[in-house]
């Protein structure tokens, strides 16, 4: 055991191969509603109080007595609607399918907030530029999961490269019971659920709650 | 005061030695350069090694110190300069093996350490906590002493020298007095295994107070009565198991170990297919993905546990090699008691279908050995607690899979001293010399002397195992004699009674991690206790924040958080590996906070009289090395993983079973009569295991007989030393099952009112840690939908929820006089019993800050904000807590605790939270 070399150690940057494309699958039949992925993403960004990368929703079942948990992020849509709602052309895709925001060219015009069915994104109040989930780029290129993967205490959320046909979560994605959330929106997003029913999409809010404290999003279940 | 200076230490206060030249910046920056560990691949991820852990601890300690807050961060981690340091997590109780990663000398992320064997490199919501606590903008830095009257909340800033010299000024003469019983240590949550003992012994009191009976007294006195005191908390095999009954545990949420079980609970059924039924009052997190949620009457969970025992039994569905060889029962004896537990008598009082329970009981049979049960707090936390937790064991050893692969498993608790199941680890114990603890009380004791006559008597006539380890009302209360029969577990929410009632005179209280202020039942009792002068003539409080009870302190002293601090750590694997870890300071501890183990090894020198030979160490790296020293790793390697365990050892299954060397037999002697197998140490023998009806010599369990004790006398032992009639079922020895007083008949206008945990909460610590009370700030009480109808309420309403005491042999029982009542909101919640009400408990703080109580103590002219650092304001918390009153939000939550009545169950003393009844009204 001495002599291994300790999990987190980074390895030399020329040996890193980041995805190539992207991918992400939340499996529902296994989250817990835990919401270590939401706060370890509010660390790992300093994401202000009153907005969310990373959110579980928490949705009353309607066929039983209990509850469903279904964390929700960015979705990297490839055709993401954030990107055509922008005016100022401060939304791009990256090569490897991350949608981002350019927080430079960003001049706060806000279309971006509205625009997405799955309210991932949100006004900086610090910043003053529309902000989200940026599937931990930082971390991503020495090698490390997204933040809200690594955390996970079941493998709910799976990450990783769906052009490396080694990739575990290749399956996964292309998986017939895996799909996105909202279809109807057809956003052909890069994060697919599994264990997303039918009755679930119509539930699940498409704006998070904001920063002024209006609007309730189910997210506040207490 | 507007002003961002640090608090002035005056003149009158100020250390008499001069400061060293160096500040903390500048020993760590030294430290950096004189490099720590380099790692694979030379990319600057260094091990902290500061330079101080050379020099002698009291030079620098005695100086006045220039804090240097790290300010906060204005990017994300720079993961290649970043350094991790492994350590163990102090979110909640379950300590996970962690990663800190560390930039400009500020903790920026937790993450989970992937060598831990339990936890496996996951964590949950509440690791990243620590770093919410450690840079709270309330958090507390420096002494502080009251200014005027105990609880008016005016604090001035001291030196520790100061305090110190006040703390052992009072203490000193306790001891010199030979009274040194006259100082309690009443702690909340001490993990640093063994060393406040240390402590508290070399002082000689034994009055080290703890909160186990606020928490699980009741379900463990049934595990250590089953299977020996070693195994006061199991070890299911989640990974391999295919069915779980769990009655009332919530391990998806909460429950001691609970990530190490979640974990592995959703690969084994999403993977495996195992099938988890859960019986609970609400949809919690775990009954939610349980595959079938049963909601059930509170305190019903033994009738149903023993009908699927009856089930078993009158269906040939037992294992019967198993009881006949590893009990002291036999079906024979078990069936009377069972006949009557019919399906149809468990489904008249607790609402689950006698057809359901049948079919349960037979697929848990069914897939024996791979089954076990699971309960904690739902089962156990109730007058019948800890008979329906004893009835809830049952079930797993009548199918045998206890110690089977997918089964009830057992393994080691805790850091290794040679103890049953411990055999080939190393020993690990703190560096001596060690204090032996305090004499027992007998007749001509003064202590003893001073009891009132009733208790004299009724500990006379105890029997001799209780004598020999009697120690006075707080830390062995007669009436309670299962609360510290196989240690001393104790009885918490009686403490501040029996102090009120002179069973103890106390001269000096000291408080350590401990929220009973807020937290106990009828906490305002505790309160009313806590600010008598008369009654606590000194109460110093070691804390982290100014919690409800250092604000009833006289003396605060800052805490290290578990992030500044040193820990041994080892707790029980659920990967059925015995392993440790070591809890290590990320960062030195801000502002003028002090690790516990150097504010006590300090005070102990002070005191003086001897107790300074226990505390004869400067480094406390060192002392924690020493504590290591047999680990067949060396103790670089070790901080650098943060873990270790024997890969090559096999998984604790069958312990029982494993056969006694001929090393182990040298000297030893059989029992004939029993099969006991016994090894002489001069004058003293000592049971090893047991000799087999097929010859074997095996290990057994750690009981007295070596066997399952399904049968104990102990319960009527103790009914008849506190006069309980051999007829109740309390007092009987084979598990059983009995209703609630006063909950056969509650009239339809009342309700059980039951609290619960919330997967991002721990207690009532975490309610003002930002990322987590934005997710739960409140509290409001959860009703099922029908229910609300009938009394004609809708979603928000307000209520007033007034709380009765209890019935049967406890405190203040029947009582006409409601305990109290708290006014709340009202939460429509589907999956409810319609009987049933809940609040979780985590917030309604009024201390704790802005997030905590939603006051700024730190702008107070004269308030605790003496303590604190201006410098650790967070401007995100200042600017948009958007759940605060203040913002039009609900704001935090209702503090219930005043109208919970202190109600301890007879003879073992773990509290009924769960059994409440109430009414509910309308404002």
């Amino acid at each position: 055991m001495a002599n291994n070399p300790l999990p987190w150690t980074l390895k030399p940057q020329a040996d890193i191969k980041p995805p190539e494309k992207v991918g992400m699958v939340i499996d529902l039949r296994r989250c817990v509603g835990c919401h270590a992925c939401a706060v370890s993403c509010k660390t790992e960004h300093a994401v202000p109080l009153g907005s969310f990368r990373n959110r579980t929703q928490v949705v009353q079942r309607p066929d039983s007595l209990k509850l469903s948990f279904v964390p929700m992020i960015c979705m990297h849509c490839e055709d993401a609607p954030c990107l055509n709602a922008c005016p100022s052309t401060a939304i791009t895709r990256e090569l490897d399918g991350r949608v981002l925001v350019d927080e430079v060219r960003c001049d706060g015009n806000q279309e971006c907030v509205g625009a997405c069915p799955y309210g991932a994104i949100f006004f900086h109040p610090d910043k003053q530029v529309a902000s989200k989930c940026n599937l931990c780029e930082h971390r991503t290129e020495v090698g490390m999961p997204p933040a809200c993967v690594e955390v996970c205490p079941t493998d709910a959320l799976r990450f990783g490269d769906l052009a490396d046909p080694a990739d575990p979560l290749v399956a996964l994605h292309a998986n017939e019971s895996a799909r996105p959330m909202k279809p109807e929106a057809k956003t052909q997003p890069r994060v697919v659920y599994m264990g997303l029913e039918p009755w679930m999409d119509d539930k699940l809010p498409g704006v998070q709650r904001a920063a002024d404290g209006e609007g309730e999003d189910g997210l506040t279940y207490e | 005061m507007s002003s961002h200076k640090r608090p002035e230490v005056t003149s009158d206060e100020a250390d008499a030695k001069a400061p060293t030249t160096l500040s903390r910046r500048e020993l760590l920056t030294m430290a950096a350069a004189a490099g720590g560990w380099t790692l694979a691949g030379g990319l600057g991820c260094s091990i902290f090694t500061p330079a101080r852990r050379g020099k002698a601890l009291e030079e620098i300690t005695s100086a006045p110190s220039q804090p240097t807050i790290p300010p906060l961060p204005g990017d994300v981690i720079d993961y290649r300069t970043a350094t991790a340091i492994p350590t163990i997590c102090f979110g909640c109780t379950t300590h996970c093996g962690v990663i800190g990663w560390v930039q400009d000398e500020r903790v920026r992320r937790i993450s989970g350490n992937p060598l831990d064997p339990n936890s496996q490199g996951k964590i949950c919501a509440k690791a990243n906590g620590m770093i919410a606590y450690t840079y709270y903008p309330e958090r507390l830095l420096y002494p502080l002493k009251r200014v005027g009257k105990r609880g008016e909340g005016r604090w001035k800033r001291i030196s520790w020298d100061a305090a110190l010299e006040e703390i052992a000024s009072k203490m000193r003469p306790l001891r010199e007095a030979g009274r040194p019983d006259r100082f309690v240590f009443h702690y909340g949550r001490d993990k640093t295994k063994g060393y406040t003992k240390r402590f508290t012994n070399a002082f000689g009191t034994p009055h080290r107070l703890n909160r186990r009976s606020i928490c699980s007294s009741n379900r463990r006195a049934p595990l250590m009565s089953f299977y020996g005191r070693e195994f006061e908390w199991e070890s299911q095999d989640i990974a391999n198991t295919r069915y779980i009954l769990n009655f009332g545990g919530n391990p998806c949420e909460a429950y001691q170990g609970g990530l190490f079980i979640l974990n592995r609970l959703q690969t084994a059924r999403v993977d495996h297919g195992a099938k988890l039924i859960t019986f609970e009052v609400r949809p919690s997190a775990t009954a939610s993905i349980s595959d079938e949620y049963h909601p059930i009457f509170p305190g019903t969970d033994g009738a149903v546990a023993m009908a699927m025992c009856h089930v078993i039994v009158d269906e040939e569905r037992y294992d019967k090699a198993f009881i006949d060889r590893w009990t002291n029962v036999s079906v024979e004896e078990l069936a009377p008691t069972l006949k009557r537990f019919t399906p149809e008598f468990a489904e008249q009082v607790s609402g689950i279908k006698a057809d359901v329970i049948r079919r349960l009981a037979r697929e848990f049979a069914d897939a024996a050995p791979h089954c076990c049960t699971l309960s904690n707090r739902g089962s156990a936390k109730h007058y019948n607690g800890y008979q329906s937790d004893r009835a809830i064991r049952l079930l797993d050893v009548l199918v045998g899979n206890v110690g089977k692969p997918g089964g009830f498993c057992l393994s080691s608790l805790r850091g290794w001293a040679g103890r049953y199941g411990q055999e080939g680890l190393p020993k690990l114990s703190q560096p001596g010399p060690k204090p032996s603890g305090p004499k027992a009380w007998a007749p001509g004791h003064p202590a003893f002397e001073e009891l009132p006559a009733e208790i004299k008597e009724r500990v006379s006539g105890f029997p001799e195992m209780w004598k020999k380890k009697y120690f006075g009302e707080l830390a062995t209360p007669s009436e309670y004699p299962l609360s510290w029969h196989w240690y001393s577990m104790r009885v918490g929410q009686l403490v501040y009674e029996y102090i009120r009632e002179s069973r103890q005179k106390v001269d000096v209280y000291m408080s350590y991690t401990l929220g009973a202020a807020y937290g106990y039942p009828e906490a305002r009792a505790a309160r009313e206790v806590l600010a008598s002068e008369e009654l606590i003539p000194f109460h110093v409080a070691i804390d982290i924040g100014y919690s409800e009870q250092a604000a009833l302190a006289d003396i605060i002293l800052p805490d290290a958080t578990s992030l500044e601090r040193w820990d041994a750590h080892s707790t029980n694997n659920y990967g059925l590996i015995p392993y440790t870890g070591i809890r290590q300071p990320l960062v030195e501890p801000l502002g003028e906070a002090r690790s516990v183990q150097v504010i006590l090894r300090d005070l102990a020198r002070r005191i003086g009289g001897g107790m300074e030979t226990y505390f004869d160490f400067d480094d406390m790296e060192d002392f924690y090395k020493g504590w290591y020293s047999n680990l067949p790793m060396d103790w670089e390697t070790f901080k650098a993983r943060g873990i270790w365990y024997d890969e090559t050892r096999e998984p604790d299954y069958e312990l029982y079973e494993r056969p006694l060397t001929d090393e182990e037999l040298v000297d030893s002697e059989v029992e004939a009569e029993t099969g006991r197998i016994f090894k002489r140490t001069g004058p003293k023998r000592r049971c090893i295991g047991l000799r087999m009806p097929d010859g074997k010599a095996v290990r057994g369990f750690p009981t007295p007989s070596r066997l399952i004790e399904v049968r104990d006398d102990v319960f009527a032992i103790a009914a008849r030393a506190v006069g309980i009639d051999e007829s109740d079922p309390l007092a009987d020895p084979l598990p059983t099952w009995f209703p609630i007083p006063g909950h056969e008949q509650i009239p339809t206008d009342r309700f059980v009112f039951t609290t619960f945990k919330w997967n991002v909460h721990a207690q009532g610590r975490t309610g003002h840690l930002k990322y987590q009370a934005e997710i739960v700030h409140s509290n409001p009480l959860w009703i099922n939908p029908e229910t609300a109808k009938e009394l004609g309420l809708q979603e928000g309403d307000e209520v007033e929820v007034t709380v009765y005491r209890p019935q049967g042999k406890t405190y203040k029982a029947n009582e006409k006089e409601p305990v109290g009542s708290f006014i709340n909101r009202v939460k429509i919640v589907h999956g409810m019993h319609p009987r049933v009400v809940a609040s979780s408990h985590h917030t309604g703080h009024w201390e704790h800050g802005p997030i905590g109580g939603e006051r700024d103590r730190i702008a107070e002219s004269g308030g605790p904000g003496a303590g604190m650092d201006p410098a650790l304001a967070d401007p995100d918390i200042a600017k948009r807590m958007w759940w605060s009153k203040a913002r039009g939000g609900v704001g935090r939550g209702v503090h219930i605790n005043d109208a919970m009545p202190i109600n301890p169950a007879p003879l073992v003393g773990g509290q009924n939270w769960y059994d409440n009844i109430c009414s509910i009204k309308r404002t």
